[in-house]
Parts: structure tokens; sequence; C-alpha cells
């Protein structure tokens, strides 16, 4: 009972904390843009017109959504060996990470597509605009829209999520964390700091994400 | 192939712990997530101000490190032995309560003020304005989100396997290293989890259009968030 | 009359699953033709536009289009739609550019046209539709009557050689149906080839030069508007025209 709370105690270890931030970003930054591609993909293959595809991108949806994120995570890191290819914890732990992420990106850009009126399409295809015309001047804006709010909610998601990567040997802030108080035994001022870190990083995508939303959607909302 | 059918019944027990373990830290968290909702629409802001600090503290921190904390830092700190199960029991039901709580808000909001008021006015007493007006109506709200807090709870609950506990993930990877190495035991799990979740969100969204009569249900994932 | 068509349906057949919506259309249009069609609900009206353009494929039957065929799904489509101009119902404007982008959006990104030819045609073109103070403003700010004038313009942006009308007024308060209908009279008077699908028979029967009412799928009379609306040939158009005159 006589633990007192000493910051000091963590000091030498402030240079490995920098690194494991830097890795916690990385991880989370790349596995958000290879799950905004998996993610769309999987959005677009639920609207095709043949129903297969529409129930493959509906079962990768589930199957991801309901399938704790650490079993993705050693699924990925222990079956790729098994067929012979080799992966760095960090590709591993990306790649689980991202294919975890991509099933709640796909229902976030599903979502955004719902919200494009069908006349959209119909007008932009009337005007003679081509495929790639017309996603790049009339969907992707729009989509954007909708889906930048709950982009950001799943930044902060998939940030608390790289967490996990712990558990396959990625030195980011929990296993810092972890390495740290096992050596010092001063869990309680590893915890804490590990504890600022995710709150300074998520707190700040939070505000960023007002910030840049103020300066992209400028355009008043209302009618007349 | 056959060969796995010997740990069935390993994986069986494994999979009642699972259940076990995040039943209790839902039902925990409920408790705790209604006592804070209560706090967030108090009349006093302190108490409003130290709910908001409260949920956000956990929805802005990953659970792995509430649980390597409670775990490896607790027994440190006050000087008792933590159990791995206690351990994951707290982290889980701390950031399951979180989450309720936001839930329970939402739930307590729906019902209006008028409400309470033509109730009241009406001669009912408070605890039959509660039971007869607001506990429906608030149930209703409540009822469909809270499985999607189950089903987080449901999957983090693996994270208990990171420090020790026998639950489903832990066995899973007990039975590969006995089998030495493949993945097949991996799936089993994945298969065992994805029926215990996606069987309980159809549920859910059974509940949310049994509920969705009149008046808002609020959406499952918007107020849950998270991945695990 | 002595003009070659500008458009030409002969034995047009549409289908949507099993069910024919347009059953052996034929129907040829001369350039400075003003076409009401009418006919009720369900008809397959719109969907007799929709083809024009290639909107929808067609099952039968041939269209034509200033001697291009129409092929929804040939690459020869895209010139087509350049050349025609729709204006939809629900006006469909796109809510994130404002009324000037909506309008210079085709001409730049299609047609490959220079930025500042471009904005000097559209800005003339609001003058048209009687919007100039309005240019800044986003789909969201206008009113119904306000952006189906928009929509006109962004049709007439591209300079079509043919104009389809899809009920333009039928989504608009009664008040401002009135500014939308004078600019479309305008067009009229300048000598547009127009195909308008439409309710308003009053408008049909003062600016229209033939009027084709529809009824399940097929033409059933084809005439001059007025001398319809006085003597109509059957017992349908009869039926119809006094239904809507209330
Ligand atoms: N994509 C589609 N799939 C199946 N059926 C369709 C489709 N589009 C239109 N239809 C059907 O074709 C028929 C004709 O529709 P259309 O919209 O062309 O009628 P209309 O004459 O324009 O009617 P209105 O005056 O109500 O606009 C309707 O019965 C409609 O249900
Ligand atoms: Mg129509």
């Amino acid at each position: 009972m006589n633990y007192t709370f000493t910051l000091r105690t963590v000091f030498p270890y402030l240079g490995g904390l920098v690194a494991a931030a830097e890795m916690t970003l990385t991880l989370s930054v790349l596995a958000i843009l290879i799950s905004l591609v998996i993610g769309a993909a999987v959005a677009v293959m639920r609207r095709s017109r043949l129903r297969v595809v529409r129930f493959a991108g509906a079962a990768y949806v589930e199957v991801m959504r309901n399938t704790p994120l650490l079993v993705t995570l050693y699924i990925v890191y222990f079956a790729a060996p098994a067929i012979g290819i080799r992966l760095s914890s960090f590709t591993a732990a990306l790649l689980g990470l991202s294919l975890n992420a991509a099933g709640y990106m796909a229902e976030i850009i599903r979502a955004g597509l719902i919200a494009v009126p069908g006349g959209q399409f119909e007008a932009a295809t009337a005007q003679g605009m081509t495929m790639g015309q017309m996603f790049r001047h009339i969907i992707f804006p729009q989509v954007f829209r909708t889906i930048y709010a709950p982009l950001g909610n799943q930044f902060i998601a998939v940030i608390l999520a790289s967490s996990l990567a712990s558990a396959v040997a990625v030195e980011e802030v929990t296993s810092w964390m972890e390495t740290v108080g096992a050596n010092s035994f001063r869990f309680f001022e590893t915890f804490v700091v590990a504890a600022v870190v995710y709150v300074v990083l998520c707190q700040t995508i939070n505000l960023a994400r007002l910030q840049i939303g103020r300066m992209l959607f400028r355009q008043p909302e209302a009618r007349r | 192939m056959t060969g796995s059918l010997v740990f069935l019944p390993l994986f069986i027990k494994a999979t009642g712990t699972t259940i076990w373990l995040s039943w209790l830290a839902l039902l925990i968290g409920a408790v705790g997530g209604f006592l804070i909702a209560l706090l967030r629409t108090s009349r006093l802001w302190p108490l409003r101000v130290i709910a908001l600090l409260y949920t956000e503290a956990f929805r802005s921190v990953p659970i792995l490190i509430v649980l390597f904390f409670a775990y490896f830092g607790v027994p440190v700190m006050l000087g008792f032995d933590v159990s791995p199960f206690v351990a994951a029991t707290f982290a889980l039901a701390l950031h399951a309560s979180a989450n309720m709580s936001e839930v329970v808000r939402a739930g307590i909001e729906s019902v209006g003020r008028g409400q309470w008021e033509a109730a009241l006015a009406s001669g009912m007493r408070m605890r039959e304005v509660m039971r007869h007006i607001v506990a429906p109506q608030a149930l209703r709200v409540i009822l469909p989100p809270s499985v999607g807090v189950y089903i987080t709870v449901l999957k983090e609950s693996s994270l208990a396997s990171i420090i020790g506990y026998f639950e489903l993930t832990r066995t899973g990877l007990l039975v590969r290293e006995t089998q030495g190495g493949g993945f097949g035991p991996l799936l089993a799990l994945a298969a065992i989890y994805f029926l215990l979740s996606y069987g309980i969100s159809l549920c859910g969204a059974a509940l949310e259009r049994h509920y969705a009569i009149g008046g808002a249900t609020t959406s499952t994932d918007a107020v849950v968030g998270g991945m695990a | 009359m002595s003009d070659a068509p500008i458009l030409e349906l002969a034995d047009v057949v549409k289908r949507f699953g099993s069910r024919t919506i347009l059953d052996g259309i034929s129907l040829s249009v001369a350039p400075r033709e003003i076409v009401c069609i009418v006919g009720p609900s369900g008809t397959g009206k719109s969907t007799l536009l929709r083809c024009v353009n290639g909107l929808e494929d067609i099952q039968g039957g041939e269209i034509r289009f200033e001697q291009t065929r129409v092929e929804a799904r040939a690459k020869s489509i895209k010139a087509v739609r350049m050349r025609i101009g729709m204006i939809f119902q629900q006006f469909n404007l796109y809510p994130h550019l404002t009324a000037l982008q909506n309008v210079m959006l085709a001409p730049v990104v299609v047609h490959g046209e220079d930025r500042k030819i471009v904005e000097e045609r559209a800005r003339a073109l609001f003058e048209k539709v009687r919007l100039s103070p309005r240019i800044n403003a986003y789909p969201a700010q206008l009113s119904g009557g306000e952006q189906q004038r928009v929509a006109i313009a962004r049709a007439l942006a591209a300079n079509p050689h043919l104009l389809m009308f899809d009920e333009a007024t039928s989504a608009l308060d009664p008040e401002t149906v009135g500014d939308v209908l004078a600019v479309m009279r305008d067009l009229a008077v300048e000598g547009r080839t127009m195909l308008v699908v439409t309710h308003e028979i009053r408008f049909a029967a003062d600016v229209g030069t033939r009027m084709v009412f529809m009824d399940q799928g097929k033409i059933v009379e084809d005439a001059n508007p007025r001398e319809m609306l006085a003597h109509p040939k059957t017992e349908r158009a009869r039926q119809f025209f006094s239904s809507i005159r209330g």
C-alpha cells in the first residue's frame, strides 16, 4: 500500500515511447488507407447486379464484424507461414488490422453510396459522362461528404484497435507499457503515460477532423 | 481431421467460459452504465462532467492497457494478487459500462419531459410513472443497441487470453500448439465466435424491428462504435 | 416538312423482365418541332425519353438520332448524349456544386471546352433563364422553380440539338410553375427541337406543334394539339382529356 506515483521512474524509457507512438500511428494510418481501398471494393460488390457477388460482399462484412480482431490477427500471423509466406510481425498486424477494419469501412462507404440519389447517376449519364468522370466529379465528392464524420470515428477505432498488435510482437505503445512496466515495476506510471498518449492521439484526430471539416464544407445547408 | 474431434469437449467447455465471462462483464457494466447515465442526466453539473470524463476516457483508451494495468499493476500497487479472471472481468466491465452509459442515456433522453408531466398530472405516483410510462419507452430504445454492446464485450473477452486466462481464444492457441502448428484450430475459433456473435446480432436485428413501431430507435453502430 | 428527321423511332419495344412497357413505338421528329407527349401515368412516357438517350436499352426496333443508331451499350452513345439535353422532374442538380458550376461541368469535362468560353456562355444562359443574381447559390439554397431553371441552363450549356423534358413542372409549387413554363416558351420561340412529356395541357396546346397521346405502351393518337384536344379520335383519349380537365 506504500506505492508512490513517481513519473520520473519512466523518464529513461521515453525515447522508446516516441518510437512506439510512431509505430502506433504508422500502423493506424496505413491500416486506414488499406481498409479504405478494400472497404470501397466490398461496398461496390454489395451493389453488384450478380447475387453471388453481393452475397460475397455481405459475407465479408459479417465475418469481419463478428469475429474478434485478435483471432483475425492470429490467423494472419500463423497462417501465412503455414502456406509458405514469411510475414514480419508488422506486416501481419497491418494486414489483420486492415482486413478487420475493412469490414466496418465497407459499411460506412455503403451508407455513403446509398445517400447519393439515383437521379445523380442518371443526370451525369445523360450528360455523356464516362464512369470515371461521373465518379470523380459527381459521386466521390458527395460520398466523401457523408462518410467524412464516420471516417474520423473509424480512425480513432483503428488507433485503439492497433493496441492488439502487441499480441503479435509489434512494438507499439501498448507493448511499450507492458515491457517497461515489467522491467521497472512501475505499472501505474506506464499505464498513465500510455493512456495519455492514446488520449492525445484520439483527441488530436477529433479536433483535426472538426477543423478540416469546417474548411472543406463551408457551403451553407439551408434552403432559401 | 478426425483427430481434432478429441478437442471438441475442450472447445465446448471454453465456449462456456467465454460466454460466462462476457455475460458477467456485461451485467456489471450494465449496472455501472446505468448509474453513470443517471449522473450524465443529473441536474448538478459537476456530476455531469465526471460522467462525461469517465465515458470519454474509456472511449479513447484501448481496453488492453486497462487489462494490463489491472492484471500487472494493481498487485504491485496494492499488494494483493489479481487473478486473470478478475482482471479480465474488471477491464471488460469498465469498458462496457462506458458504452452502456451512452445507450442508457439515449434511452432516458428519448422520453420527453412532457411525458413525465402528463403522467404526474393524471395522478400517477413517481414509481408508477417510471414503471408504466418511462421504462417501457426507454427499454425500447435501450434494448437493441445493448445487443451491440454485448457483441463488443464478447469479442473483447478474447483479450483475456493475452494475460493467460483459459477462455476460448487461449484454448484454441493451446490446441494449436499441441497439434504442432497449423491454423485449423484458429479457424475453428473464428467459426465459434462468428456463430455466437452473428446469432446474437440477428436477435438484435429482430428486436430492433420489433420495437421500431413508432418512435425513434438509435442505431447500434452509432452509439456503441469501436472495433474489437 | 422537307427537313430530314432529327430523331426517328421505328417499332421500338422495351421490356422490363416479362412486362412490355413500350409496345412498338414509331415516331419521327423533324428539326424545330415541339412534340408534346401526354397520357396516363405508367404508360411509358418517361421510359420512352430514357430510351432515346440510352439510359435504357431496347429489346426491339430501332432508334436513330441524327443518323446515329442509339445503342445504350455502344461507344457511340456518348456522342448522342452530348447532343441531347435532358431535364428531369426532380431537377437532379449536383448538390455539391454551385448553380454556375452545375452548368459549366459537362461542357468543360465531357466536351473538353475552354473554361473561359464556357463561363461566358453560362452567364448568358443564366440571363436567359432569368437567374443571374442566383448564379453562385447552391441547389439547396434555391426554390424548386429556380432549381429547374438552372437544370434547363445546364442542359442548354452543351448546345444540344434536341431538348427532352420529363414532367419538368410536376414537382413544383404552383406559383413557380409559370416561371419554368415561360422559359420553355422562350426556347420554343427560338426554334429549338423539343420532346416534352407534360401534364400541362394548356402549355401543350399553346406551344406544341404536335401532340402525341400514349396509352399502355402504344401511341394512340398523333396530331396537331388543338385539333386533338377539340376532336379526340379515340374513346381513351377523350376520357383522358376530360379526366385531367377535372
Ligand atoms: N427500372 C424499371 N424496372 C421495372 N419496371 C419499370 C422500370 N422503370 C419503369 N418501370 C415500369 O414501366 C412502366 C412505365 O413507367 P414510366 O415511368 O415510363 O411511366 P410514365 O408514363 O412516365 O408515368 P408517369 O406519368 O407516372 O411518370 C411503369 O409501370 C413502371 O412501373
Ligand atoms: Mg414519368
